[in-house]
């Protein structure tokens, strides 16, 4: 029994080699690379996200015309905002959180949101370990710009590395689209904010 | 000829796992070049390298009442507001003070809220020899990380290699929760401090108005 096993595992090998080297030797080249990515996954809107040192979760998203949370906007502009609870995860205060959220598909003439704490619209203050508070990203627009009514926006996460290759410190370190959330975006009449 | 054999290969092993060893024991850049911490208890004077700072005391509070440009400012917060007032003078010339970091129980670090606009009484405070300035350090903290906290102080948020004095704050009256015993619901940053010795009547005084 194991003598018949032995020979068709041998039967096998021989017969495999050849497959087996040009895989391998396809892969040390990186004919692998050409395949299709994966396309980004779905987040749910409606649970918190673990995003790298942010734990977010968007709350609502809409259009306005008018002054949000003490952002100032030219004339001839509106705003699209996005309204996340955030915490930060780390292990001290932190305000690395401008490029967690991006609005896919829309041209945006400053790719760096403007971010105001919700509480008393304090621009890109610190957040604090285990507090999570509400942070409006506020990304001025042309005032003809069409936005969707539903918009996905790219969430980007890091990795934590426990001693970086420079320094030997721990951070957090290559940033990487962890998937997209779709939001309802709401038009806001002139007045409202 | 084969015990030489053994005998090269067993010094080979033990150089490699003497190098392995210095290997892992070495410390790390950021160890190597970390802040030298310089330990003290609330109400003793702890020298720095360029600064002395005594702890007065903290206070808590649910909202901090501040003026802005002229304007009166509420100020909330998820947690509570912790304001410790700190008494720095500096050793041999004129400096400055602008390190001031919450360590909670378990390691996290607080730093100086960034919601208040700059104030004469708030980091970066400018200190000189031989003179005592009260200056305040104002911290966001949740209440768990209250008990068994310290205060981290520097000149610099980024000290390498500079002195860091690591203030324990046991002393802070906690109840059995962990929780400060005294919170005030308002804390007013403007109203003018307290007669020394009178510290807790007035501050319930003003916690009242």
């Amino acid at each position: 029994m194991f003598k018949t096993a032995r020979s068709k595992f041998q039967t096998w090998i021989t017969a495999g080699a050849g497959t087996i080297a040009a895989l391998l030797v396809a892969g040390l080249m990186g004919a692998f690379g050409a395949l299709p990515a994966h396309a980004p996954p779905q987040l749910p809107s409606d649970a918190a996200i673990d995003a790298g040192p942010w734990r977010v979760q968007p709350v609502r998203a809409y259009v306005s015309r008018a002054k949000v949370y003490g952002v100032p906007l030219k004339p001839g502009q509106k705003a699209l905002v996005l309204e996340a609870d955030m915490t930060n995860r780390t292990a001290q205060s932190d305000k690395a959180y401008f490029n967690v959220f991006k609005p896919d598909g829309i041209d945006l003439p400053d790719p760096l949101p403007m971010i105001a704490l919700a509480r008393d619209s304090t621009l890109t203050p610190e957040l604090h370990p285990g507090m999570t508070e509400r942070m409006a990203y506020v990304w001025p627009l042309a005032r003809d710009a069409a936005v969707p009514a539903n918009l996905s926006f790219g969430v980007t996460a890091e990795i934590f590395k426990p001693r970086d290759n420079l320094y030997g410190t721990p951070g957090w370190f290559n940033p990487y689209r962890l998937g997209t959330v779709a939001m309802p975006v709401a038009d806001l009449p002139e007045s409202g904010s | 000829m084969k015990i030489r054999a053994i005998g090269n290969l067993l010094i080979l092993c033990a150089t490699v796992a003497l190098s392995y060893g210095m290997q892992v024991s070495k410390p790390h850049y950021a160890e190597l070049t970390a802040p030298i911490p310089i330990d003290g208890a609330m109400h003793d004077t702890v020298r720095a390298r360029s600064f002395d700072v005594r702890l007065d005391k903290v206070v808590f509070a649910r909202t901090l009442k501040t003026n802005q440009f002229g304007q009166e400012r509420l100020l909330t917060t998820s947690g509570l507001w912790a304001v410790v007032t700190a008494d720095l003078t500096a050793t041999s010339t004129s400096t400055t003070v602008a390190g001031g970091t919450w360590q909670g129980p378990t390691g996290l670090r607080y730093h100086h809220t960034e919601r208040l606009s700059y104030r004469q009484d708030m980091p970066p405070h400018a200190v000189d020899p031989d003179l005592e300035r009260n200056g305040l350090f104002v911290f966001e903290v949740p209440p768990d990380q209250i008990r068994g906290a310290s205060l981290l102080v520097a000149a610099r948020r980024f000290a390498p290699l500079d002195a860091q004095a690591r203030i324990s704050l046991d002393a802070v009256p906690t109840g059995a929760d962990g929780q400060p015993t005294d919170v005030l619901p308002l804390y007013d940053l403007d109203a003018p401090a307290p007669p020394q010795g009178q510290t807790q009547q007035g501050q319930t005084q003003q916690g009242k108005t």
